[in-house]
């Protein structure tokens, strides 16, 4: 008999095999309806082809249950959707991506730190990789990463990024208004005109000072 | 027996931004409505709500003789004179901070569960000891901040602690407000305050000098029948918790002269 509660598995195609677009009507007739987690593999999926994903599930009884994917723009994009999201690093092995998941590995690739909600003041967030938080850091939190910070939300506090001495970290948030930014041992005092409505921005160190500027795709992907 | 007790923390993190002139205020609103309600002074190191309340020549006993249990808990409760829909239980002496943990605060806020259909907990300012034990009292709070930097960081902290405590709903009033300063962009906006702070805003209370008089009398503003806005603002909070839809005040609309007023209306509507 089939244990219902099982979780099934819809395993999109490499990037280079097919468009998982074009695979899906295929894969979709095999799905039993019952909740089902997604493995994007290597494409880079935003949040409309999510949801379109999700969508088409939906009509077909399919709930997503979970994410997993190799690239952290997936992973981004999933996580705002609210859905649980593992960073697969290529080579195998699955990393789970939560806030508890903290013990220092140094076999395992960096790892990407998800935290959900606000920090508000005197609250620190810190990781030993990249930290992506879902929420704002308001004036007087700080926010800390050996790798990038993300921040899908305002940057308020403070904010610093390769704190072990990564210059070639950034820092990058739908708001970036921070008192304080940090790169490496670089410090610089956030800008105080107002944030251009609608963009992320981005700041990295050149040429030994840090840089604002509008965010680019690629910072996701790196 | 009263099964669906609010049990509110009034707290700010900052001390001095008007907590217990709002427990004080709010309790007489509340009983004014009909309601059973009981302000519990959690501040035990400075005490003053029974000052406030006008109550500090009737206490004998305590919530601490109450926790030794050498007296029964309606012993301790000080009914207000005039409006016996209010109690009182006293804080006990500075000394009581040494033992009290926790689970005491809860053990009294239980036993006034029972009795009260409002159970509203004086906080101590901070986020030490003091404050550790009258969060666990409550089960949903009233964060009070002046529209000041500094206190409204100190707020964030504390709606950080209150999250992590599991204590919801937590609603904010917004006290001291000055019309002419927020206008000219002296001070903070309530829109500033309310886009860090993402709680619902319960009230806003402008600065208002009856405040300080009537604290100095020991008779709550909202006592007397008084029509001074602060008065106004504490009754309307106290129905906003009854579940009436008041609207909020608007502080671009307040605190402007008659003459300012008809200024105003001639302008809206000649022009
Ligand atoms: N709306 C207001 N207008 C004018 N004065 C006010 C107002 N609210 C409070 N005050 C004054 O501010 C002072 C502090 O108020 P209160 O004692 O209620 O603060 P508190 O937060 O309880 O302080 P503490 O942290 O010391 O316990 C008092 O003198 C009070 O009269
Ligand atoms: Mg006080």
């Amino acid at each position: 008999m089939e244990v219902s509660d099982e979780i099934q598995r819809l395993t999109l195609p490499w990037c280079r095999e097919a468009h998982w677009w074009d695979s899906l009507p295929a894969k979709l007739n095999q799905l039993e309806p019952r909740p089902t987690e997604l493995d994007c593999r290597d494409w880079r999926l935003g949040c409309r082809d999510l949801q379109q994903l999700s969508e088409l599930l939906e009509k077909t009884g399919v709930t997503l249950t979970r994410i997993h994917a190799n690239f952290r723009e997936t992973i981004v994009s999933a996580a705002a959707l609210g859905y649980q999201s593992y960073l697969e690093p290529q080579q195998g092995s699955h990393t789970k991506v939560t806030s508890t998941d903290t013990q220092p590995n140094p076999n395992t690739p960096p790892r990407l730190l998800f935290h959900e909600g606000t920090l508000r003041s005197g609250d620190h967030l810190s990781a030993e990789g990249d930290v992506l938080l879902l929420g704002d850091v308001n004036p007087g939190a700080r926010i800390s990463a050996g790798g990038d910070v993300m921040v899908w939300g305002r940057l308020r506090g403070v904010a610093h990024a390769g704190q072990d001495g990564d210059t070639q970290a950034k820092i990058v948030a739908l708001q970036l208004r921070p008192l304080q930014l940090r790169i490496a041992d670089a410090v610089a005092r956030g800008p105080e005109d107002q944030p251009q409505p609608g963009l992320a921005e981005e700041a990295r160190i050149e040429g030994g000072t840090i840089m604002i500027e509008p965010a680019r795709a690629k910072t996701f992907n790196s | 027996m009263a099964p669906t007790t609010r049990t509110i923390l009034i707290c700010s993190g900052k001390g001095g931004v008007g907590k217990t002139t709002l427990t004080a205020n709010l309790g007489i609103a509340l009983a004014r409505l009909g309601v059973n309600t009981v302000v519990l002074d959690a501040d035990f190191g400075l005490r003053n709500l029974d000052l406030l309340l006008g109550l500090e020549n009737r206490i004998v006993y305590t919530a601490q003789e109450v926790l030794a249990e050498n007296c029964r808990l309606d012993q301790a409760l000080v009914k207000h004179k005039q409006e016996p829909n209010l109690s009182l239980l006293p804080a006990g002496n500075p000394r009581m901070l040494e033992w009290l943990k926790p689970e005491d605060m809860q053990r009294i806020a239980t036993m006034l569960a029972e009795q009260f259909n409002y159970v509203l907990i004086d906080c101590p300012a901070g986020i030490e000891d003091g404050f550790k034990n009258a969060v666990a009292a409550a089960k949903e709070a009233i964060v009070i901040t002046t529209p000041e930097v500094s206190a409204v960081r100190d707020a964030d902290r504390v709606i950080g602690l209150l999250n992590t405590h599991g204590v919801k709903p937590i609603q904010l009033v917004l006290n001291r407000v000055r019309p002419k300063m927020m206008a000219n962009q002296e001070m903070l906006a309530a829109d500033d305050v309310t886009d860090i702070l993402a709680l619902p805003l319960l009230g806003l209370v402008l600065e208002d000098e009856q405040v300080i008089v009537s604290t100095n009398r020991g008779e709550p503003l909202t006592l007397s029948n008084s029509k001074t806005p602060a008065a106004r603002a504490y009754s309307n909070i106290a129905r906003r918790l009854q579940g009436e839809d008041i609207p909020l005040i608007d502080p671009a609309k307040e605190g402007l002269g008659l003459r300012d007023k008809m200024w105003r209306l001639m302008q809206t509507k000649i022009f």
